[in-house]
């Protein structure tokens, strides 16, 4: 026992047939599982020629050897696929309890290939797997699709991650929604199902999830459980949830406002954290086995939803110049049943709402007109009117109408909620990210603004490229190892390492860990440069290189691109072209 | 001279959310915690590991710069000063 589940299962959508397989031992020691898997199986199944939208891409869902284990916040699957949005080789993580049910049925992961003739979706039954029809599931929401699966199996204990009415339409930033309201949100991972006819996949079981060395588990699992308790960070996240940082990011004028044209929302107040806990908020929810419980149930008017966490908050909020919180949960909501990005959706109406005001596309959107936004959202769910064009994101949207700098995305995914002129390893992290614009697969606002595990000046550019890959590599482990990144602003690699070692026993260090972390991300890298991303593409949109913030302490600031990308490239053994050497390949067992 | 204060996250449930406050010149954001802590019951364990030490991740701002990379807690206050004081908050 070793706290994997143990089997593989290979879905065949255009022959509508199933095998399933032994997980593979040297696939567990090289990639831990979650995202290693997903980046693995997928960058050797998948021609790079390929289009994204076609039945020649792959989907990968895969938990970690720490999911489902009773270990806090160790709830995580991610799903793996080359992303509709970028290009790229994308991974997108989920919480909730799904992960945790695909290990009680049996499997570690799931390997989608081909294309449905009909709709369908994949039940994942107790050590068997089945493709079962879904032409009557077609056109409803995430949340409709979860209770009519539950009515059919006439079981509520069934867990379903499944796609709304924006994969079916493959809209690109489609997302995937699990227990109606958890995401595996980025780079249109629901358009690629959408692509292939699957609707979802439902797990069920009960078959155990056992480690290596249970005894050793529980004792640093006592460790970790006390050292997130007693991290107060961990606090502020139960009482107001992740949209707690509205606030402080605001009053460190690095909130983007209006599509990043300013950097402070004065009315930030109104949609923060603090407010949804005064307000709508019903109670705290969280994700298998979660102390923290940083999830928010809410009510209001007869509407009940969950959400909004900090970033669709940001989003539909400041950045939409919206301080109007109702209409934001409400948007939230729109995108959880019908299975859209929610930080793409907003951002891309944010930067409509730009080129709207400046005259550059005629639409009567205006920055702060709530109602109008959430008429977009629904359209481009539905591509409908506006919403068609809108629903292939903002790059692609703004360069049709000859202005491709309105879009603040990064590798064509809109950026999230930090402006990186006053925070400059972050800049490099998101800049530098094998997934487009990104905040998650490398936090660097841990360290640049919330001080922890120290405090580092967002302003200075010196030493950040050493922090961004460390982040960026223990983050993918992370990632793989099937642990919430939340924990990691109380555990650190040793932790991990020991949670690892106790679990699987492999034996984990920090060290190795890091590694493996490393090897992923090089491995993403690496198929993103067959795809024809390279040095170019590791960069932000021209106003945040070029056009200084205005307000507060970082006036005068722009992100420093130059000052850290070659030094961030020879730290990871890379060329001048960021392109791995062979020495590094070699190293990483990626020759 | 007049400093205008705010809390947020936790540091809300023990003390006001905004309020100005006036300090004789040569103040610091030492004096002003000072006075804080007196005056609103169960901050100072909030805010502090020990005595002059604040506690881990716990961030004051003075106009949008963290004083820890000004002069920390002997950062001066001047007229006209927003000081916004953070308990530990994280997210993403
Ligand atoms: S910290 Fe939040 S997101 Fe992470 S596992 Fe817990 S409830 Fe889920």
């Amino acid at each position: 026992m070793d706290g994997y589940a143990g089997k593989m299962v290979y879905a065949d959508l255009s022959a509508r047939k199933v095998t399933i397989k032994p997980t593979p031992m040297e696939l567990k020691k090289q990639y831990l599982g979650g995202r290693g898997f997903g980046i693995r199986l997928l960058t050797d199944m998948v021609d790079p020629k390929i289009d994204p939208l076609s039945d020649k891409n792959v989907v990968v869902y895969a938990a970690g050897p720490l999911t489902g284990t009773g270990i806090p916040l160790g709830s995580r699957y991610e799903v793996s696929t080359i992303s509709p949005l970028t290009g790229t080789a994308m991974s997108a993580n989920s919480g909730g309890v799904f992960g945790w049910k695909m290990k009680k049925a049996g499997f570690d992961a799931v390997v989608v290939t081909g294309k449905a003739k009909k709709p369908v979706y994949l039940l994942l039954d107790n050590g068997k797997a089945e493709l079962r029809d879904a032409a009557h599931l077609w056109g409803k929401t995430t949340g409709q699709t979860t209770d009519a699966i539950m009515e059919e199996l006439k079981d509520d204990k069934v867990r379903v991650s499944c796609i709304g009415p924006a994969g079916e339409k493959l809209v690109l930033f489609a997302c995937i929604i699990n227990e109606k309201a958890r995401a595996a949100g980025r780079g249109g991972v629901g358009a690629v199902m959408g692509s292939k006819n699957l609707k979802a996949i439902a797990a069920r079981g009960d078959l155990p999830i056992k480690a290596a060395d249970e005894a050793q588990l529980n004792v640093v699992k006592d460790r970790v459980r006390k050292k997130i308790e007693e991290n107060g960070i961990e606090k502020a996240l139960h009482n107001y949830g992740t949209a707690v940082l509205i606030n402080i990011i605001n009053e460190n004028y690095v909130l983007p406002t209006r599509n990043f044209q300013t950097a402070h929302f004065p009315n930030a107040e109104k949609v923060s954290g603090e407010t949804i806990a005064k307000t709508i908020l019903k109670k705290p929810k969280g994700c298998f086995a979660c102390i923290v419980q940083c999830g928010r149930v809410h009510e209001f008017d007869g509407e009940s939803g969950e959400g909004p966490e900090y970033e669709p908050d940001w989003a539909f909020g400041p950045d939409c110049g919206i301080d109007d919180l109702k209409a934001v949960a409400r948007a939230n909501n729109i995108c959880n049943e019908y299975g859209l990005d929610a930080i793409s959706a907003p951002a891309t109406i944010a930067c409509l709402m730009e080129m709207a005001e400046k005259g550059y596309v005629k639409h009567p959107i205006r920055f702060g007109d709530a109602k109008g936004m959430l008429k977009l959202v629904e359209q481009i769910a539905k591509r409908e009117d506006i919403g068609n064009e809108l629903a292939e994101g903002s790059f692609r949207f703004a360069t049709k109408y000859g202005h491709p700098e309105f879009s603040m995305s990064s590798k064509k995914q809109e950026l999230p909620a930090y402006d990186p002129r006053g925070i400059q390893g972050y800049g490099l992290a998101t800049a530098t990210s094998v997934r487009g614009g990104d905040h998650v697969y490398g936090y660097m606002i841990s360290p640049e603004v919330l001080g922890a595990p120290e405090k580092l000046d967002p302003y200075v550019t010196k030493g950040k490229p050493q922090w961004v890959k460390t982040f960026q590599d223990l983050t993918a482990s992370i990632d793989a190892s099937g642990m919430c990144l939340f924990s990691s602003f109380a555990l650190d690699a040793q932790d991990y390492a020991d949670l690892l070692t106790a679990t699987t026993g492999m034996k984990i260090d920090p060290a190795e860990l890091l590694k493996i972390g490393e090897r992923i991300w090089n491995l993403q890298k690496l198929y993103n440069i067959k795809r024809g991303l390279g040095r170019k593409d590791d960069t932000l949109p021209a106003r945040l290189l070029n056009e200084p913030l205005k307000e507060g302490a970082p006036t005068g600031q722009v992100w420093k691109r130059d000052e850290m990308l070659d030094e961030y490239y020879t730290l990871r053994g890379w060329d001048a072209e960021g392109t791995p050497t062979k020495e590094k390949r070699k190293e990483l067992g990626l020759a | 001279m007049k400093v205008h204060v705010k809390a947020f996250a936790t540091f809300r449930e023990v003390m006001d959310s905004q309020f100005d406050m006036d300090f004789p010149k040569g103040a610091t954001i030492h004096t002003l915690l000072a006075e804080l802590t007196g005056k609103f019951e169960g901050l100072g364990e909030l805010m502090f590991a020990a005595p002059g030490t604040l506690r881990d991740f716990v961030n004051i701002l003075k106009n949008g710069r963290n004083v820890h990379f000004l002069a920390g807690l002997d950062t001066p206050l001047d007229d006209g000063d927003v000081i916004a004081l953070f308990p530990p908050v994280a997210g993403g």
